[in-house]
């Protein structure tokens, strides 16, 4: 196989997030509107990198596995919810609040996940049925109010550029050191690879399939406490109204496919939501309309699978064209 | 396997007999009610009026639909209704309310709107209709009143830059765009000489206006200035972004929404010394933020708004609907209560939330809920819906 330098590497894992820069900086100078303007600007980029990244982990930790979850939206609603209810009763502040919204939330995967095992249905089903059974519990929770904590100053004051930092580089750490330097995360990239031959190896698929479950439902309650802490409440949402949230991942999901040639896979990751988060930034500063950022995002998807379905088609037809100019 | 077979086609008929006891022994009424929104405090407050307070003062049953997201929905949620016995619908959804009305027609069912109005076209086609009751709620004139109020009771205060929520004018809400051309309209009227929102100086042109573009632009309006907006739900990281850039626009003086103020704009508020004004509920969460000066302003629906419709349907079903001098349906309007301090919201609350004695008790709605209650009177009834003038009804 053939090895790439570092340097090559490094600048490959870069060049999706830094075209996106300059294209969307060129546009801005066209506009003349600055896409890093003020301290809000930033607080933007990084908290949209901090959810963005979390839910795309959420999201491709089960997905590699072959099992769709509609639900990542409806774990972070229940979970935030409730630990906003328990912040709002006992008056606590927003570390432990966190700390209770990641518990919540990576119990109800371990549910999730239990139901999928025992009851064997496909799970893009299981998570249709949990994502509705957990909105409905959220309701239920709350009287259909939700939470509101605008007056707690202190959960509100979560929301700084430093503890979205914070956040993220934690998260990626611990999902680093997870999936790639334990036996779990061994186990879990053979039963990616081919689940028969692992199991046939001795491989608990049973326990890797919850462990992932709950895993997911944690990373989803930290976005559940986030969004909490940024807008100090948190609305209900019934019939499906939470799955919109994973929609956002899709794409740097498949970025972070493409950059994990080049690096870590988890890295590639945080690297597509980096570009996805300058994307949002760019929508909020152009004011853009949602029917447009919806039509762009659309756009961006589209044209990056026809990219990643045709590639050596596309890179071959390039090759050739400079060999033969050559 | 034949006996098997045999007892379970007896149990399931034993079950089924048994189902259909109660619902012949118990002669109470049913009520279905039709619901676009299950989850907004408004909408929480309005149910629990309904099923805390009416449903055991007149021993009706209400039967809510799922939240509804399409006319489809309302479709089979009436179907629903007629297959359980209800009597008559009172419908909070309006995606399609003339096949609401034909279709409750045609079951031979009441059909009353509540917290909204029908079109003039709409009531013209329908209002002779011996199944329709009526509408009973905030008509777009209402709405702009509301919105144009809101806006007015800040420049009178001096405050010259604003920021907007248009919330669902994006989607085309009625109610949304009415709110915010009232605001257009106040700040028009009071920007000075020459003031316009784009060219369009007067109620009319400026509703035209956003119904044409489906969001507001901000401009500088005469002496005043509508510095920054932001229209829609979308709920992801650009539109919260938008949200926050809004707060922090330079020297913005007050921030008007629509709705949904607290919820969306309520942490970025905290601590900008920003004014923010919205239309909404008499609830706890906006009580404790208008205690804590996050929210400044609001006109809220109180839950008990929904009583008088009540009243009317209570009439209908009981075969004494009540009719005006041509034999035509209610159409009534009904506005908000506005609270512009922490003690005036808090007296409005304690009223609003009340489920042993809400702003229209059964007492009240009794004198209207009777044989012989003439339009005029009904009408009457319904346009004192102010505060001070429902607690001297009460008395």
């Amino acid at each position: 196989m053939k090895k790439r330098p570092l340097l090559k590497k490094l600048l490959l894992s870069l060049l999706i997030p830094c075209a996106v820069l300059l294209v969307l900086e060129a546009i801005a100078l066209g506009k003349g509107v600055r896409l890093f303007a003020n301290a809000d600007s930033w607080k933007l980029f990084f908290r949209a990198v901090a959810n963005v990244t979390l839910t795309t982990f959420a999201l491709s930790i089960n997905l590699d596995s072959g099992r769709f979850d509609f639900s990542l939206g409806a774990v972070s609603m229940l979970s935030a919810t409730v630990a906003g209810t328990l912040a709002q009763q006992w008056g606590i502040g927003p570390w432990p609040t966190l700390a209770i919204a990641v518990a919540v939330a990576a119990l109800l995967g371990l549910i999730h996940g239990g139901v999928y095992v025992l009851t064997r249905i496909p799970p893009i089903i299981v998570s249709l049925g949990m994502a509705l059974f957990y909105e409905g519990c959220a309701f239920a929770f709350t009287g259909g109010k939700g939470v509101s904590l605008v007056t707690r100053t202190d959960i509100i004051g979560f929301s700084t550029i430093g503890n979205y930092i914070l956040v993220t580089a934690v998260a990626v750490a611990l999902i680093v050191l997870l999936f790639d330097f334990t036996r779990f995360g061994a186990n879990y990239r053979a039963l990616v690879s081919g689940q028969k031959i692992a199991v046939e190896t001795g491989i608990h698929e049973v326990g890797n399939a919850l462990g992932c479950y709950a895993v997911s439902g944690a990373l989803m309650g930290v976005v559940g406490f986030i969004s909490l802490a940024n807008t100090g409440s948190q609305q209900m949402a019934l019939n499906f109204g939470s799955i919109g949230i994973m929609f956002t991942a899709f794409l740097p999901m498949f970025i972070g496919g493409w950059i994990g040639r080049y690096i870590n896979k988890r890295v590639g990751i945080m690297l597509g939501a980096v570009s996805m988060a300058l994307i949002s930034l760019a929508f909020a500063r152009f004011d853009t309309a949602s029917s447009v950022q919806s039509i762009v995002s659309a756009l961006l998807l589209v044209l990056f699978l026809i990219y990643l379905n045709n590639e050596f088609a596309i890179l071959s037809k390039f090759r050739g064209k400079k060999e033969a100019e050559s | 396997m034949k006996n098997l077979k045999r007892f379970l086609s007896l149990a399931l008929c034993l079950m089924l007999a048994l189902a259909c006891v109660p619902a012949m022994a118990d002669g109470h009424v049913k009520i279905g009610v039709l619901v676009s929104d299950a989850t907004s405090s408004e909408a929480l407050a309005f149910r629990a009026y309904y099923t805390e307070y009416i449903a055991k003062a007149y021993g009706v049953e209400f039967i809510y639909s799922d939240e509804l997201t399409d006319a489809a929905g309302e479709k089979s949620a009436i179907d629903n209704f007629i297959v359980n016995n209800c009597k008559a619908v009172i419908s909070f959804s309006s995606f399609d309310r003339p096949s609401q009305i034909d279709q409750c027609d045609a079951a031979g069912i009441y059909y009353a709107v509540a917290t909204g109005t029908l079109s003039d076209e709409q009531y013209n086609e329908y209002k002779d209709y011996e199944t329709y009751v009526g509408a009973i709620g905030p008509s777009n004139q209402i709405e702009f009143q509301a919105g144009y109020d809101m806006a007015a009771y800040y420049i009178d205060q001096g405050m010259t830059k604003f920021g907007m929520f248009g919330g669902a004018v994006p989607y085309y809400n009625d109610m949304h765009i009415y709110r915010a051309a009232g605001m257009l309209a106040a700040m028009v009227e009071k920007g000075g000489e020459g003031a316009n929102y784009k060219g369009a100086d007067n109620a009319g042109a400026i509703i035209g206006q956003i119904y044409a573009d489906g969001s507001i632009e901000p401009c500088t309006i005469g002496s005043l200035e509508l510095a920054a907006y932001v229209g829609g739900y979308d709920f992801n990281d650009a539109w919260f972004g938008k949200l926050a850039q809004m707060v922090g626009t330079e020297g913005i003086q007050a921030i008007l929404t629509v709705g949904s103020g607290v919820d969306v704009l309520g942490g970025f508020i905290s601590g900008s010394g920003v004014k923010l004004a919205t239309v909404d509920s008499f609830t706890p969460a906006m009580k404790e933020a208008m205690d804590n000066g996050i929210l400044d302003y609001m006109a809220g629906k109180f839950a008990a708004s929904i009583g008088p419709i009540f009243a009317a349907m209570l009439n209908a079903v009981n075969g004494q609907p009540i009719r005006d001098g041509e034999g035509n349906a209610l159409a009534l309007g009904q506005g908000y209560w506005v609270a512009t301090s922490a003690e005036q919201f808090a007296e409005y609350s304690a009223v609003d939330s009340s489920m042993t004695d809400p702003a229209y008790t059964k007492e009240i709605l009794d004198q209207y809920a009777a044989a012989g209650v003439s339009y005029d009177d009904f009408a009457e009834f319904v346009s004192k819906y102010s505060f001070d003038e429902i607690v001297a009804l009460k008395k």
